[in-house]
Parts: structure tokens; C-alpha cells; sequence
């Protein structure tokens, strides 16, 4: 153990522009090299937040004001700044901190440069702004996409990679600078199971070199139940929790320890972790899964309505365009039946079309050949717009759903009439009335007014579920839905798909959580190859 | 990366900046309407060979045609220096002079448009934000000069996600044009308000990864270039700078174009 912490933080408050509370109150953290911590915490708990200030994103710059300190322990860098909130509070040069603490959003996609058009070159963009001669570049490419699995994508515009695949290459970009201290939000987001085990690898690597990781998450997954040191932080209670803790303490250090202390039955540790909303799944769940236990309320009825399928695929078959489009053929063939009441799970490497498929459902991609069914008639011909109707579909990513200024304006975003340029006042109440119901459901009915980029990550994608359960579609097409998700946020989960299947629609969900799925559906399919098969 | 035959994005950046710029001055120099056309020909022939075409017709019809609309009925129907009345329309009065203006101005912003739009859809990005930095720009400098030259393409694919994220909730884009009306005046705060969302988070990411650093940069890969490229530029530019002086010329010595 090192005389000094790489990197400590006291941060006495955090407060956003505006805000009439602090997000943040009397945390202390501290990492020495070779460290593993956690940061476990649910949803509102200003686990992002800590992490931006403890990357040099936040204090004395853009967006808040911290009261606190930072101290950088890491070789010839040595720093400790004192913030006091006020403006003439020092400011941080955000390189000359990243070049020591770098840091991996939960957005991946926001670390991007998006002025390189190759993984290789946004591998190097980091490297290039700092002078190194291309040869070195190269082979310090090389050896990052060794590490992150990237090997195979290193031509690829990152505009076209999938969830995961843009995931490991942020990593990349955060790691190819030899940072001494690597904090990751969220950092199994969205991963396959060999995305989530190369991750692990490369970071158990890393701290046996020397650098100290943070994770920030809501779920002890199995490489947190490793860590040297956990911090977990309190929830904010958003709405009426399912957990029904009526006590405020958001943003506050509810406790600091080793995994087996806090783990440890019959102590308090499992209360923190249940009070702050941290998911803590079976420990036969491996990788990123998130929870094999059962909902409260069962989310699928016993068996399907014996009733003709709501939805089919007949060999559907799907390449996007481009040169060599043919050789890439997304789906090659995919043939499936969804009955009403039914849970349908798919699961499959990163990249391998599972979006692209839900995509099929709605009509926002064609099939290059075979049919789209629902309810026995042909989806082609139909627009979108009308299908929207029938096919609710939550998208991977809640930034590309959701667009408007306030999640109510959101969540009621075409449930009044189609032709909006002259809507009826009693069309917008209705629309209102609706709106403000899912948004009860999803527990955000105190934040109908809030911006949705406002909210934190795991309030969006329930925010961007209720645009979906509003409508009461009578197939919910859900990409990812349990990523970030805290406690809370799972049980809302669970009571959107009961609900959804006791009135007979059926729930087509892609997921790389193969506990949460196995307790979840009916059936189990793996998308692999551009063809569906059933996972046992 | 997709290419077209004859295609622009093999040049080095600086050759269709210039290229799109010479053209640009030497038609307002010229200020003909039948070179104006035979120049926005040309062009569209040249986009028709790229990849991207579709992109670049679909952005240059959207712009020009209000354009040509408003030119013709400001123009078309009250020119005020217009004598040859062709028809009368009650207060309005269509003049050979005021269609012929308004021929003129709408050919020459035709090509100015279909050049730039068709350098910011061919142009790839990091070869252009390295170009500009090698000539000693500022690379926040360089990546505003960037952002603004392919702010067409950005917001295009960004419509393109939130007229998605739309369509998946109701709205039915019909072919209309008032349909089509609707959707742009849905699109458009959603697209301005990420727009502006997004360039602070942008900046953040760029700071924490050195992009302002004062410290000379280097490159991945070195940008194509070639000689008769750097001879085509300087020729391009001594035709410019030669089509000004003539138009100058002309209007102080008593001519006219």
C-alpha cells in the first residue's frame, strides 16, 4: 500500500446551476494503485455525478458548484485543490487531469471525438493530440484492441457499431493513454457475455499493473464482488418507490467497507445496499446479469393465450446498405412466432442484428425479403407511424427516444389525434390524462416537468418504457430494458410487462442478462449468425 | 467507406474546398445565367457519379427550392426596374427583366449551394480537421470551421434518429407536402435543442482527451496528396482571384458583365 491514495476526494456538497439541494453531501473516497472500489448506488443516487467530479468533467467549470477537495497522488502530478463553490474556485485543465484519470461515461457514445471515421482512428485521436509518432500509435492500437476485443473492427465507422462494440472501444480510448487511475460508469452496459468477460479481464490486468479502477454501478455484478473497497451511496426517491422507503438521503455516503462486511448477513450491509436501491443478484449469476430473482408479481401468465399468434416472422431476411451489403447480411431467415400473453427473450453477441431486428417489428426497417405479420396481416405498406400503434419499441438507447422538452410533453408525444397542426382541446386533455398515467406507472409523475436529458440515466429509460406502455401497444418490442436499472427501476419493469401480458400483448425483449431473462419468459432465443435458434 | 466512380472523397480535402469555393466566385464573377447553368449542369453531373448523391440532391432540393419560390414571386411579380410587361396580375406585373433577375440569381445560388453541399457530403472529416491543423489552424478553430462546413450532413442523420424515434411513436409522414410541412416543424426544436445539447457535451469529451493541447499534434495516417493536385489548387486560385479582378475592372472602367 502506497503512502499517498492515487486519487481522494472530499466532496462536502455538490450542487447543479439552479438546483435547490445538493446532489451530492459529505462523501469521502480515496484509490490507491493496484485498487479495485465500487461505487454502488441506485438510481438518482449521484453515482454519475461523483464520477464526473472525480474526472475533472464538473467542478469550477462547467454545470455546479463544489465545496470540497480533489488530491491527485498519481507520479508528477501531484495536486490538491480546494473548492469553496465560489467563482473564483481554481480551474482544472481537463487533459492535463485526463492524462492521469481518465474516464468512461455511462453514454459511451460521449467520449467520441466524432471527427474520426475509423475505431482506429478515434483509438488514436487521444494519442495524436498529444504528439506521438504514428509508429508508436500503431502499436499501442494494436495491443488496446488486443485487450478490448476491438481486433476485428478496427475499419469500422464507430457510427455503425452496436451498443457493446461502441462500449469496448470507449474503454479503449480511455486505457490507450496508461492512465493511473480508470473510472468506468456503468462499464458492462449493454455487453455480451465474452464483451463482459474480456472487460473483466482487462481490468483485474490493469489493477495487477497498478492502476486504480473505480466502477460506478447499481448492481453488484461479479467483478464489484471482487473489489478491495466499496462506497455505496443513498437513493434518491423518486416518486413513490416500490421499496417504500420514505426517507430522503440521496447523494449521501451511506456506507464505506470491504464487499464482505457490507455483503455480510444478518449486518446492516444489506439493508444499505436494499435502502440505496443496489441490485445484489443470486450468486450463481455470472458476467454483467443483473438479477435471476423472481419479480414479486409474475410477469408472464402461466402459459400463452391459446390464441393465433399477434406477431409473426417468415423468413425475414436483412442487409443494410453498402458496398459487400450481401456478404454482411444482417438476418438470414429468421422465422418466429409470438402468441398474446407470451415473454420472448433474445439474447446473442453484441452486434449480431438483435436491434436490427426489433427494428422489423415496427416497420422502421424493411425486410429485404420474407414478411412481418401482426395479427395475421402484413406489415408492408403500412407506415411506421400507423404500426406504432400495435408495436411499441424501446429503444437500446433512451437518447435516440427521446426528444422533447419535458418528460410529460414526452411521454404524450402522438397520443392525441394524428393531424396535430389543429388538435382539439379534448384530444390534448385525453392525451394529458394518458401521459400523466405512465408516467405514474413508472414513478416519474413528480418529474413531469423536468427536462428528459435532465434526468439521470436510469429515470430516461423508464421515462422513455412509459412513452412505450402509454400507448398500450399490443407488442412491446424492448431493447435492453434493464441496463442501469436500479431496483426500483426492475420492479417497474417487472409491473410494466405483467401488466402488459394480463391484457394479452406480447413482449418481444433483447437482453444480455440471461438470469433476468430465464425468470422472466416463456422462451429463450439466441440471434447468432443472422438465423434465431432456442437457447435451452 | 462507400466510394463512387469519379469520386470527390479520394481528393485531398483542401482540393474540393477549393475547388467548391473557385467555383462559387468564379459564377458570381461572371454573373451569366447561361454559365451559371452550364456550371450547375456540370455539377450535377458530378454528383451524380457519388456515392453520397441521393444525400446531396435530397439537401439541395430542400434548400433551393423555397429559394427559386420566393425569388419568382418577389422578382417574377414586382421588379421594380422591369419594362417589358409580359403579363399583368392585378397589383402584381410579371416583367421580362424582373423573370431574368431572377433566373440569374437563382442559377448562381444554385451552384454556390449544390458546390458546397456537394464538398460537405464527399469531404471526410478527419482528413479535413487534420489538413487544417498541418497549416497551423487551432484545433478548437479547425473543429468549429469543420462543424459549420458539415453541419448539412450532421443534421441530416440527426432528423434522421428523431424522425425514427417519432415515426415509433404515431407520427405518419405522408407525401404531401403539407405532411411533409408537419414533420419538419416537429423535427426542428428536437433538432436544434440536441443540437446545442450535444455540442457542450461534445466539448467536454474533446477537452479531457487533449484536443485543445498546445502542443503539436500528429497524425494516424498521412492525407492523400498529390502534385497535380497542388498545381490544380493554384490554378483554381489564380482563376478566382482572376474572375474578380476582371468583374472589378469592368464595373470601374465604365463596363458591365
Amino acid at each position: 500500500m502506497s503512502a499517498r491514495p492515487l486519487l481522494a476526494a472530499h466532496v462536502a456538497s455538490f450542487r447543479f446551476h439552479g438546483a435547490d439541494a445538493p446532489v451530492l453531501r459529505d462523501i469521502s473516497i480515496a484509490v490507491d494503485a493496484g485498487s479495485l472500489t465500487a461505487v454502488l448506488g441506485g438510481s438518482g443516487s449521484g453515482k454519475s455525478t461523483l464520477a464526473r467530479i472525480l474526472a475533472a468533467w464538473l467542478p469550477g467549470h462547467h454545470g455546479g458548484e463544489l465545496r470540497g477537495r480533489l488530491e491527485l497522488g498519481a507520479s508528477g502530478a501531484g495536486a490538491c485543490i480546494d473548492f469553496t463553490g465560489g467563482s473564483d474556485d481554481p480551474r482544472i485543465d481537463p487533459a492535463a487531469w485526463a492524462a492521469h484519470v481518465a474516464y468512461v461515461p455511462q453514454d459511451a457514445a460521449a467520449m467520441l471525438s466524432t471527427v474520426r471515421d475509423t475505431v482506429a482512428g478515434e483509438l488514436a485521436f487521444g494519442l495524436e493530440n498529444l504528439g506521438i509518432p504514428a509508429g508508436d500509435m500503431l502499436r499501442r492500437i494494436a495491443g488496446t484492441a488486443e485487450l478490448t476485443g476491438l481486433q476485428d473492427l478496427l475499419e469500422r465507422d464507430p457510427a455503425t457499431l452496436s451498443g457493446g462494440e461502441l462500449r469496448r472501444l470507449a474503454i479503449g480510448c480511455a486505457v490507450i493513454g496508461r492512465p493511473s487511475v480508470l473510472l468506468l460508469d456503468e462499464p458492462f452496459a449493454s455487453l455480451d457475455a465474452s464483451g463482459a468477460r474480456t472487460v473483466e479481464l482487462l481490468l483485474r490486468r490493469l489493477t495487477a499493473e497498478g492502476t486504480a479502477v473505480v466502477v460506478f454501478s447499481s448492481t453488484v455484478d461479479t467483478l464489484s464482488r471482487t473489489a478491495t473497497h466499496w462506497t455505496v451511496l443513498g437513493n434518491t426517491v423518486l416518486g413513490n418507490t416500490a421499496l417504500g422507503s420514505g426517507e430522503h438521503d440521496g447523494g449521501r455516503q451511506l456506507a464505506a467497507g470491504t464487499p464482505d462486511i457490507l455483503l455480510a448477513a444478518g449486518s446492516s450491509g444489506e439493508d444499505v445496499l436494499a435502502r440505496s436501491g443496489v441490485v445484489v443478484p443470486g450468486a450463481e449469476v455470472s458476467g454483467a446479469g443483473v438479477s435471476g430473482a423472481a419479480p414479486p408479481r409474475p410477469v408472464r401468465t402461466s402459459a400463452p393465450a391459446d390464441a393465433a399468434p399477434v406477431l409473426e416472422l417468415k423468413g425475414v431476411r436483412f442487409s443494410y446498405d453498402g458496398p459487400g451489403a450481401s456478404e454482411r447480411e444482417t438476418l438470414r431467415g429468421v422465422d418466429l412466432a409470438v402468441l398474446p400473453g407470451e415473454v420472448l427473450a433474445v439474447t446473442g453477441p453484441n452486434g449480431s442484428g438483435k436491434s436490427t431486428l426489433l427494428r422489423q417489428l415496427n416497420g422502421l426497417l424493411r425486410p429485404g425479403s420474407g414478411t412481418v405479420l401482426l395479427r395475421g396481416a402484413p406489415t408492408d405498406g403500412t407506415s411506421p407511424g400507423v404500426l406504432a400503434a400495435d408495436v411499441g419499441l424501446l429503444f437500446q438507447d433512451p437518447r435516440f427516444q427521446l426528444f422533447e422538452r419535458t418528460a410529460l410533453r414526452e411521454v404524450a408525444f402522438g397520443l392525441g389525434t394524428k393531424w396535430r397542426l389543429f388538435r382539439r382541446k379534448q384530444d390534448d386533455a385525453r392525451a394529458r390524462e394518458r401521459a400523466l398515467a405512465a408516467l405514474a406507472a413508472v414513478g416519474l409523475e413528480a418529474h413531469a416537468g423536468i427536462h428528459p436529458l435532465e434526468l439521470p440515466a436510469s429515470s430516461r429509460r423508464l421515462l422513455a418504457l412509459a412513452t412505450v406502455i402509454a400507448r398500450e401497444p399490443a407488442v412491446l418490442a424492448l431493447d435492453e430494458p434493464t441496463v442501469g436499472l436500479d431496483r426500483r427501476g426492475l420492479a417497474v419493469l417487472d409491473t410494466a410487462m405483467a401488466d402488459a401480458t394480463a391484457r394479452g400483448a406480447a413482449v418481444v425483449m433483447v437482453t444480455h442478462d440471461l438470469g433476468y431473462a430465464r425468470a422472466r419468459a416463456h422462451r429463450l432465443l439466441r440471434l447468432d449468425g443472422g438465423v434465431l435458434t432456442p437457447l435451452g | 467507406m462507400s466510394r463512387g466512380t469519379l469520386s470527390l472523397e479520394r481528393l485531398n480535402p483542401l482540393t474540393s474546398l477549393t475547388g467548391a469555393a473557385a467555383v462559387a466566385v468564379i459564377t458570381t464573377a461572371a454573373g451569366q445565367w447561361a454559365f451559371s447553368l452550364a456550371v450547375l449542369g456540370g455539377l450535377l453531373a458530378l454528383t451524380l457519379r457519388q456515392a453520397r448523391a441521393a444525400a446531396v440532391l435530397r439537401a439541395a432540393t430542400a434548400i433551393l427550392l423555397p429559394f427559386w419560390a420566393a425569388l419568382l414571386l418577389v422578382h417574377g411579380l414586382f421588379f421594380p426596374e422591369g419594362r417589358t410587361v409580359l403579363a399583368e396580375l392585378g397589383p402584381a406585373t410579371v416583367t421580362r427583366e424582373g423573370l431574368l433577375f431572377a433566373l440569374d440569381a437563382g442559377l448562381r445560388t444554385g451552384v454556390f449551394v449544390v458546390a458546397f453541399l456537394l464538398f460537405s457530403f464527399t469531404v471526410r472529416v478527419p482528413e479535413l480537421l487534420s489538413v487544417l491543423s498541418a497549416r497551423g489552424l487551432p484545433p478548437r478553430l479547425g473543429f468549429v470551421v469543420v462543424s459549420a462546413l458539415t453541419l448539412l450532413p450532421a443534421a441530416a442523420q440527426r432528423i434522421r434518429r428523431i424522425r425514427a424515434a417519432q415515426e415509433a411513436r404515431g407520427l405518419v409522414i405522408g407525401r404531401s407536402l403539407a405532411s411533409r410541412l408537419l414533420a419538419a416543424r416537429l423535427q426542428a426544436v428536437p433538432l436544434v435543442l440536441s443540437l446545442v445539447h450535444e455540442s457542450g457535451e461534445r466539448a467536454q469529451a474533446l477537452d479531457a482527451r487533449g484536443f485543445s493541447g498546445r502542443q503539436p499534434h500528429t497524425s494516424l495516417r498521412t492525407v492523400p496528396d498529390s502534385v497535380p493536385q497542388w498545381a490544380a489548387r493554384r490554378v483554381l486560385l489564380v482563376l478566382s482571384l482572376a474572375a474578380v479582378a476582371v468583374r472589378v475592372a469592368l464595373a470601374l472602367f465604365g463596363g458591365r458583365a
